[in-house]
């Protein structure tokens, strides 16, 4: 009944969503506390917002031309995005800064965006700083959306922006012109090949699943931090993992074989 | 309200995932048939999203135009459309459509000149950029040591990787061809496989969230 191939992957599935239980149980308790550890490019978001209201230069927001994927394997990166939105939303109001969200080209992901942002503001008690004209659109194509945000950049000038999200070629244009126009970068990504650009160009940078973190973290709500503590397990197993593999094939077992089951 | 909002997209969230997961763990036939039939969706929505992404941003560019009538908002809200019309237009109207010689044109010599131009300009910011990064420096207000030794060790591979590629270095140090391969193929491999594991079980994590309605970019906007 179950699939050849997917034993183990069961198996972590199995352990995670133990966790998550187990964590999940542990938040009804208000004097629980988890330790997390602070990520600094957290602050340099908050630094970014002040640079703006100094400057008077608007905030920008992108997720990527890409960023808005709600049906793909990559929809966990769109709904991290979706939580430092939010954040640097409520950020903006307070210190009254202007914020311009570059939006994807996916357009069934765009009421969830402007909904985020607009309940954002009114979270803060400004929802009057929701400006439509500050949500850009710029269609499909990777090239056409830099072209786009960079224009925004030179026109408007850049105080802080803030990248995260999926993100392909569209990166190292936005981030460098950004950097050039006298802007202050935080971003980051979970897909892998892109985060050398976020490294590059970015100030301060979320490497890789640091952008979950970070996204729970803001969130300051105890179930999303739990999910800091859940991936911590999935960690340990793969730990297991490696130090049982590495036992078992220097005792001259085939471990490639034992993990495809 | 809510329920529709929240409540009912939640339920329907969580039946398709585990559905997806059924599909994926099991041999049952049922769930691949169904899975199939979720999963045909995916081009209709594409599709629909195509044309509402082009109702969007010509609303969006009109209503800027009509808050600000000036000549910048004026060819931002003409110069697509007119441009839409002519692909659009070309690919309907003339005989071959999108084989055809005309479109073929337009395709080859706009778009694909307009796209190079912008990759190329890309391959500029990487270079600016890449001087930042052989510089040691951390920006951690604490300055912890364990800083600084990523910071240099990330200008020491980029050093190696960079000089390796340069034919000079190949023949006058060629050690360093094979000490950049090593950077490339071990470090590198090692730790790049450790942070896609890492971000695939932070994506697990988010996806076991939101299908438990627990995730609340999902569940909190109104």
């Amino acid at each position: 009944m179950i699939k050849t191939g997917t034993y183990l992957d069961l198996l972590l599935m199995i352990v995670i969503v133990a966790a998550t239980y187990y964590f999940y149980e542990k938040t009804k308790d208000p004097t629980w506390k988890p330790f997390i550890r602070h990520i600094p490019a957290l602050d340099a978001i908050r630094e970014g917002v002040g640079k703006s209201v100094e400057e008077d230069k608007p905030v920008h927001f992108a997720m990527g031309q890409s960023g808005g994927q709600l049906y793909s394997n990559l929809v966990s990166m769109t709904l991290t995005a979706l939580a430092f939105l939010r954040h640097i939303t409520i950020l903006c109001a307070e210190h009254g800064a202007r914020l311009i969200v570059h939006l994807p080209s996916q357009t069934e992901s765009i009421p969830l965006i402007e909904g985020t942002a607009r309940e954002g503001f009114g979270f803060a008690g400004k929802p009057e700083m929701y400006r439509r004209d500050d949500m850009r659109y710029y269609g499909r194509g990777a090239l056409t959306w830099t072209q786009g945000v960079t224009a925004s950049y030179a026109e408007e000038g850049v105080g802080l922006n803030l990248s995260i999200g999926i993100f392909y070629s569209d990166c190292p244009i936005s981030l460098e012109m950004a950097h050039i126009m006298g802007g202050m970068n935080v971003g980051g990504t979970g897909r892998w090949i892109m985060v050398y650009a976020f490294a590059m160009m970015c100030d301060y940078v979320f490497l890789g699943e640091e952008i979950y973190a970070a996204a729970a973290q803001v969130s300051e709500d105890p179930i999303m931090i739990s999910g800091i503590l859940i991936e911590e397990v999935g960690k340990f197993f793969v730990y297991i993992l490696l130090i049982v593999g590495t036992l078992l094939a220097a005792v001259g077992l085939d471990v490639a074989a034992l993990l495809s089951l | 309200m809510a329920m529709f909002r929240r409540e009912i997209p939640t339920a329907v969230l969580s039946f398709v995932g585990v559905v997806i997961l059924l599909a994926f763990f099991t041999t049952l036939d049922i769930f691949e048939t169904i899975k199939g039939v979720f999963t045909s969706w995916i081009p209709v929505i594409s599709a629909t999203s195509v044309g509402l992404g082009l109702i969007y941003m010509v609303y969006a560019q009109y209503m800027n135009y009509q808050r600000n009538k000036n000549l910048n908002n004026l060819i931002y809200l003409v110069v697509p459309l007119v441009f839409f019309v002519i692909f659009f237009g070309t690919a309907l109207v003339v005989p071959g459509n999108i084989s055809s010689d005309a479109y073929q044109w337009l395709y080859f010599h706009i778009y694909q000149n307009v796209g190079g131009v912008i990759y190329a300009v890309m391959f500029f910011t990487l270079a600016s950029s890449a001087i930042r990064t052989m510089r040691v420096v951390t920006k951690d207000p604490s300055g912890a040591l364990q800083f600084r030794l990523e910071a240099a060790a990330l200008m020491f591979g980029g050093i190696i990787y960079t000089l390796r590629q340069i034919p000079l270095f190949q023949v006058y140090l060629p050690g360093i061809v094979g000490f950049g391969e090593w950077i490339m193929l071990v470090p590198n491999v090692g730790g790049g496989r450790a942070a896609v594991m890492a971000a695939a079980l932070g994506a697990i994590v988010v996806g076991i969230r939101t299908l438990w309605g627990k995730e609340k970019t999902t569940t909190e906007v109104d």
